[in-house]
């Protein structure tokens, strides 16, 4: 079962290196045959057979000893997050954990801003998706080393699935270590994946009151980029309201209004990153 | 939907304590979930229910203790019950507030033999 979702199987999350990918042939891909066949046999089955007790049990048996734990349960994911964290610091890395719903525009962003910035500075991507090598295809083309994670049927990135990436993906000392998380502004806002900064993504194709629905979210990020600044003539997104709503919730989080297609505001992104430290 | 997640991170954890202890059952679980942890109680119980089968808390009595939010107002300082992230002070109707309790997502104790 899916540890996330319930359904498929569980932790079959897979992190894919591009370079070590293997090509299916249609023979090889056309392996699934149905496994049919008559049963031929019985099964016993039994019922449930209540019946009145008639008698009583005495109740001094010993009920064991309490451990006190006062656990965080999600200290193991922060633990990891943690460790990833000092070990992108001790390189001088420079983490950011993108966020979304889907179709924000993350991937088109991170294009952009790898053939911009390529030329000036190391950089790295790890994607998160629950299937396919799309993205990190896409990234790899744009000219930065891309890793991907097939999340399975999974909603989020966690700690542990950085980790194993970061141990496939070649990082370079001083890089700028892009995370684009799996589309989704509601799981991923709970697993610190030992990001330096977050960066949350919504774009004027979504409702302005998107921050007021995804709270967690929006209180967690340090930065909001506003995407698809072109289309603001043909939609109703409100960039005011919307930024009104998200500092209700985050007086910190700052803003930047872009479009990824026409690269409007995205000098002001790259001035964000190098600003980073 | 990380319910089922979180549910997998409890029996792991229960089952790191239980090796830790050299004990084999654990009769009970009290896990704490504040109203504003980000975790839906009763989705998670239910993950729970369903991913104990064949795992060291099969037998386990699970119980769940649910903290209410609370917050202190920035404007009048005033503390108050939350509800969900987004409540408005009562007194002044202000927003936002700090929010100071609620938000633990733990397990509290473990009954082992």
């Amino acid at each position: 079962m899916c540890e996330t979702c319930g359904c498929g199987d569980a932790g079959q999350f897979k992190v894919h290196d591009l370079n070590h990918k293997h090509p299916h042939n249609d023979q090889e891909a056309d392996h699934g045959h149905p496994h049919d066949h008559a049963h031929g046999h019985s099964h016993d089955h039994t019922h449930p057979h209540d019946h009145s007790h008639g008698h009583s049990h005495p109740h001094d048996h010993d009920h064991g000893t309490v451990i006190n734990l006062n656990v965080d349960i999600l200290s193991e994911n922060n633990k990891l997050a943690q460790l990833n964290r000092r070990y992108f610091a001790g390189r001088k890395v420079l983490c950011l954990n993108l966020v979304s719903s889907p179709g924000s525009g993350k991937t088109t962003i991170l294009e952009k801003t790898i053939k911009a910035l390529i030329p000036t500075r190391k950089l790295a991507v790890i994607e998160g998706d629950q299937q396919t090598f799309l993205d990190a295809d896409r990234i790899e083309k744009s000219g930065a080393p891309a890793i991907q994670i097939n999340t399975g049927s999974g909603c989020h990135l966690d700690a542990r699935m950085v980790e194993l990436a970061t141990e496939k993906l070649e990082i370079e000392f001083g890089s700028i270590l892009f995370i684009e998380n799996v589309g989704n502004l509601v799981c991923p806002a709970l697993f610190d994946l030992g990001e330096s900064k977050r960066v949350v993504v919504i774009s004027t194709t979504e409702g302005e009151d998107k921050p007021l629905k995804y709270p967690y979210m929006f209180q967690s990020s340090h930065l909001c980029l506003i995407n698809k600044s072109d289309l603001l003539p043909y939609v109703d997104f409100d960039v005011e309201k919307a930024i009104g709503y998200a500092r209700s919730l985050n007086p910190q989080l700052e803003f930047i209004l872009v479009s990824a297609k026409t690269g409007e505001g995205l000098d002001q992104w790259y001035d964000w990153l190098a600003n980073q430290k | 939907m990380h319910e089922f997640s979180l549910a997998i991170e409890v029996i792991n954890l229960a089952g790191r304590e239980v090796e830790k202890r050299g004990t084999r059952k654990i009769h009970e679980i009290t896990i704490e979930v504040g109203d504003l942890s980000g975790v839906e109680a009763d989705a998670f119980e239910s993950a729970l229910g369903l991913l104990v089968r064949d795992s060291i808390l099969d037998q386990a009595h699970v119980k769940i203790l649910r903290t209410p939010g609370t917050g202190n107002c920035l404007s009048c300082q005033s503390d108050f019950e939350m509800s969900h992230r987004m409540a408005t002070c009562p007194v002044c109707s202000c927003f936002p507030s700090e929010i100071r309790g609620g938000t633990e997502f733990r397990v509290v104790s473990l009954v082992v033999d």
